[in-house]
């Protein structure tokens, strides 16, 4: 039983991570609380809803196309508004502005697709595997698949790759980054683009697992926020250990204490690690912690 | 230690992950005087401060302030035992007016709360600041913000004012006028001592001169005598041109 | 110890708005019960705006979860009410709401000691927490009522009209915030907020208290909220945690600030107002789009004025000043 409650918190904790590895970069490169980032992933899992309807297309084969197109949106976001705000206005203006986004996706969303819960159900959604008593939807099992192979893919791009050093040194030295020849804007812009690419991911993978609605983009932006603060700004990693973190206490606080209690747990656990170590479990991997 | 020193430190050392900021540095401002910090740049001169205002706490060592052992009290707590910091790159509240800057280091000073006006009126004209009362703070030009910085400190009554470079960056005129400002707030009751880069001001304003080179007390005396020591001139003046 | 440090723009502000809430007081005379109904919304937005800026405008301490205190203090008064069958409904509701804003107090006063040690961002979604487990524990906890929703009493007296009694009460507990939020603004609490906004480390080394001072505009400010709390839920009749733990009163009330002008007491009453106009009469029949209406706005705002409308006039006045300084030359 316990056993069956952690691994699906496991699951639970990748969709997380997942879903906050995006917001998690944008904080720690550009400084920016993305608002609309739970919007983001909700436009994800749409997506894949509607790729999935209309064209009969797999959730895990129309991936790699969402992720495409949301790296665009992203990639415009950042150019277009962000960049013009955070020039002229604090970062707190940023998070009002990125607020106004996220109404605005929120509405859209419920006139496209009515207010009502919506989920993605391929052929194989009422599969599972066993392992001994421990029973998984394959759904689910893609999911956290999906999960921890992007998660691997983005920790290794930002370590490996050109773009990925480069990010990281945009990060610590702006001025620096600049002098050296580095085009600030486009690294922001790939970053802001890298990071709706991981929200749509994360919509999809969201959308195989579990029924959304509009209004449910608060919910993702609030947990994204709770995963960063537990496991740190800015990294793979620390959205990874944050994530399972929270998905672990998520299911055992439903499981244990009563179905009613996991978001008050969440945040009672967000606001104590505020207090004894507000730059999460890893800290911050671009800036010293304070 | 006798009455007339304000300050006596002794021992004071302080590092940063291993970098000896401060080292064993011991020495006593008397009273009524104006005494000089000066070294080349990264001489622990700023640390040196941040240590007597409580932003830091010593290693080791005592920092005793009219005969009480302050070191590694809270910056808000030395603030009220009489000590004041004029910051280098001044912290104005720039949407304040300068009447309300100053008023602000008159309230959370020592004045009484009957006396706020009197002494806020008293430190903007003793820094030549009446003129511009309603100005406000971001309409200042840099001179004008360092006296704003000097009067907010000297409305709290201090008695002593730490300045931290009152004359970086300032012009001729300016200058003068801020080492007249400085006189004033001497003969008003305040200790002075300074950190500053500025020799001539030094020279001319300084009864003491402290010598810091990375983090070593190397040279303490008058202006005239500091500016022959030949350690002096090879640690900083001679490095300077 | 005098009251105020800069006593004639202290008694000037008091005066106007003074006469500003008589002005107000009459409206109800020439507005249709629509009317009234949206300038409930107006002094209701604008009291919680004002009880955020004690806090938020002044230190710039931004709290994002000041839902918590409109909640807690509805659910507060509502369980006491609902403790004292025997009362007269004056007697029930007076005792019922001194003890929201006291219990709303305690616990800001609680929380303060470690959320008020985090510093921007971080203070800011710690509160978002803090206003998520009250409203997660008032939903799930049955004794609390939350998800079943309860009953407050009717306080309406007779021979009044319970929109007109409303807009009253709510204009009343507005006024009597701004009241307070100006004593603050022009204390020396106030001062030292303001110090504290502008540089933590320079206003300790100023010497100013900065925690007990944070902790006092926090406690003010969640009382304050409480109070306009109790008077919405007594207007809603019935509520659910749903119905007054909302994110709009997270949110919104800094987008009056910033609309209006952050730090300012005119800036939040004027953003509400603003706001408040566009959302109920100028879109009032475009209910499908009226979040995407809000959000664009909020959009257009942070980029054309972010120091919003007073930001405006305060570029204006300062140019002003300087033409006027350059002629007397």
């Amino acid at each position: 039983m316990t056993m069956q409650t952690l691994v699906d918190g496991l699951v639970l904790g990748g969709l997380f991570s997942l879903s906050a590895v995006g917001f998690s970069l944008l904080f720690g490169v550009l400084g920016v609380v993305n608002l609309s980032h739970g919007a983001f992933v909700l436009i994800g899992g749409y997506a894949a809803y509607t790729l999935h309807e209309k064209l009969g297309l797999d959730p895990l084969l129309a991936l790699p196309v969402i992720m495409l197109g949301m790296f665009c949106l992203g990639y415009a976001f950042q150019r277009s508004v962000i960049q013009w705000a955070t020039k002229r206005a604090s970062l707190l203006a940023s998070m009002l502005l990125t607020y106004g986004f996220a109404l605005m996706i929120r509405n859209a969303l419920v006139l496209i697709y009515s207010p009502d819960f919506k989920s993605v159900t391929p052929a194989y959604a009422f599969d599972s595997l066993s392992f001994g008593e421990v029973t998984v939807g394959l759904t689910r099992v893609a999911a956290l698949l999906v999960s921890i192979v992007l998660l691997a893919a983005l920790a290794a791009t930002l370590r490996y790759s050109n773009i990925g050093r480069t990010i990281r040194a945009t990060a610590q030295q702006e001025q620096a980054a600049a002098l050296c020849g580095v085009n600030i804007r486009h690294v922001f812009a790939l970053t802001s683009g890298l990071s709706a690419a991981f929200a749509g991911a994360a919509g999809v993978a969201i959308g195989l697992v579990m029924p959304f609605s509009p209004p449910d983009e608060t919910l993702w932006t609030v947990n994204a926020f709770v995963v960063v603060t537990l496991g740190g700004i800015g990294s793979p990693a620390g959205a990874l250990v944050g994530g399972l973190i929270l998905g672990v206490v998520n299911t055992m606080t439903a499981q244990l204490i009563g179905a009613a209690f996991p978001n008050a747990m969440m945040f009672l656990l967000l606001v104590l690690m505020l207090v004894v170590r507000p730059a999460g479990l890893l800290g911050n991997s671009f800036k010293g912690s304070r | 230690m006798s009455a007339d020193v304000i300050l006596a430190v002794r021992g004071v050392s302080k590092s940063f992950r291993g970098l000896k900021a401060v080292r064993d540095v011991s020495f006593e401002v008397p009273r009524g005087s104006i005494c000089s910090l000066i070294g080349p740049n990264g001489a622990g001169k700023s640390t040196f401060f941040n240590l007597v205002t409580g932003y830091f706490r010593p290693d080791s060592g005592t920092i005793l302030f009219e005969g009480r052992d302050i070191a590694g009290a809270s910056p808000v707590d030395v603030a009220h035992l009489g000590v004041a910091r004029a910051f280098q790159i001044a912290k104005p509240f720039p949407g304040m007016s300068v009447t309300e800057n100053v008023r602000i280091g008159a309230l959370f000073g020592r004045a009484g709360p009957r006396d706020v006006e009197a002494v806020t009126q008293s430190a903007m004209q003793l820094a030549g600041l009446a003129e511009l009362h309603d100005r406000e703070a971001r309409e200042l030009t840099v001179g004008q913000l360092r006296r704003l910085e000097v009067a907010r400190a000297l409305a709290a009554r201090p008695s002593l004012l730490l300045a931290d470079e009152p004359c970086a960056g300032l012009n001729p005129t300016e200058t003068a006028e801020m080492v007249a400002i400085l006189r004033r707030a001497r003969d008003a009751g305040a200790t002075v001592v300074l950190v500053e880069h500025d020799m001539p001001a030094v020279m001319e304003i300084s009864d003491t001169v402290l010598v810091l080179e990375a983090g070593a007390l190397i040279a303490q005396g008058a202006p005239q005598a500091i500016a022959r020591d030949p350690r002096v001139i090879a640690a900083y003046l001679g490095t300077e041109e | 110890m005098k009251l105020f440090v800069s006593g004639r723009s202290a008694w000037v502000s008091i005066a106007i708005t003074l006469a500003g809430a008589l002005l107000f007081a009459l409206l109800p005379a020439f507005l249709s019960p629509y009317g009234v109904r949206v300038g409930q919304l107006f002094v209701l937005a604008a009291g919680l705006a004002v009880a955020w800026t004690v806090l938020g405008g002044f230190s710039g301490y931004w709290s994002f979860g000041n839902a918590a205190f409109v909640g807690t203090g509805a659910f507060v008064a509502a369980l006491i009410e609902l403790a004292l069958p025997g009362w007269s409904p004056a007697g029930a509701f007076t005792v019922a709401l001194l003890a929201a804003m006291l219990l709303n107090g305690l616990l800001a006063l609680v929380i303060a000691w470690p959320i008020l040690r985090l510093r921007g961002i971080y203070f800011a979604i710690a509160m978002l927490g803090v206003s998520q487990v009250c409203y997660e524990l008032v939903s799930n906890i049955d004794a609390l009522r939350g998800a079943l929703g309860v009953n407050l009493l009717d306080i309406v007296p007779k021979d009044v009209r319970p929109e007109r009694f409303y807009y009253w009460a709510l204009l009343l507990a507005a006024t009597a915030i701004i009241l307070i939020a100006i004593c603050v603004r022009h204390s020396k609490l106030g001062y030292g907020l303001l110090a504290i906004r502008e540089d933590e480390d320079t206003a300790r080394m100023l010497g100013v208290p900065t925690a007990p001072y944070k902790i006092s505009a926090f406690v003010i400010s969640a009382m304050l909220t409480a109070m306009m709390g109790v008077i919405y839920a007594h207007n809603l009749g019935y509520i659910t945690a749903n119905s007054v733990f909302r994110n709009e009163f997270n949110l919104n009330v800094i987008v009056y600030s910033l609309l209006g002008g952050m730090g300012t007491i005119i800036g939040p009453i004027v953003g509400a107002g603003v706001m408040t106009y566009v959302t109920q009469v100028l879109l009032g029949d475009l209910l499908d789009i009226h979040m995407f209406i809000t959000g664009l706005l909020l959009a257009i705002l942070v980029l054309a004025a972010p120091n919003g409308l007073y930001g405006i006039y305060d570029a204006y006045r300062l140019r002003l000043k300087r033409q006027k300084r350059e002629a007397g030359r």
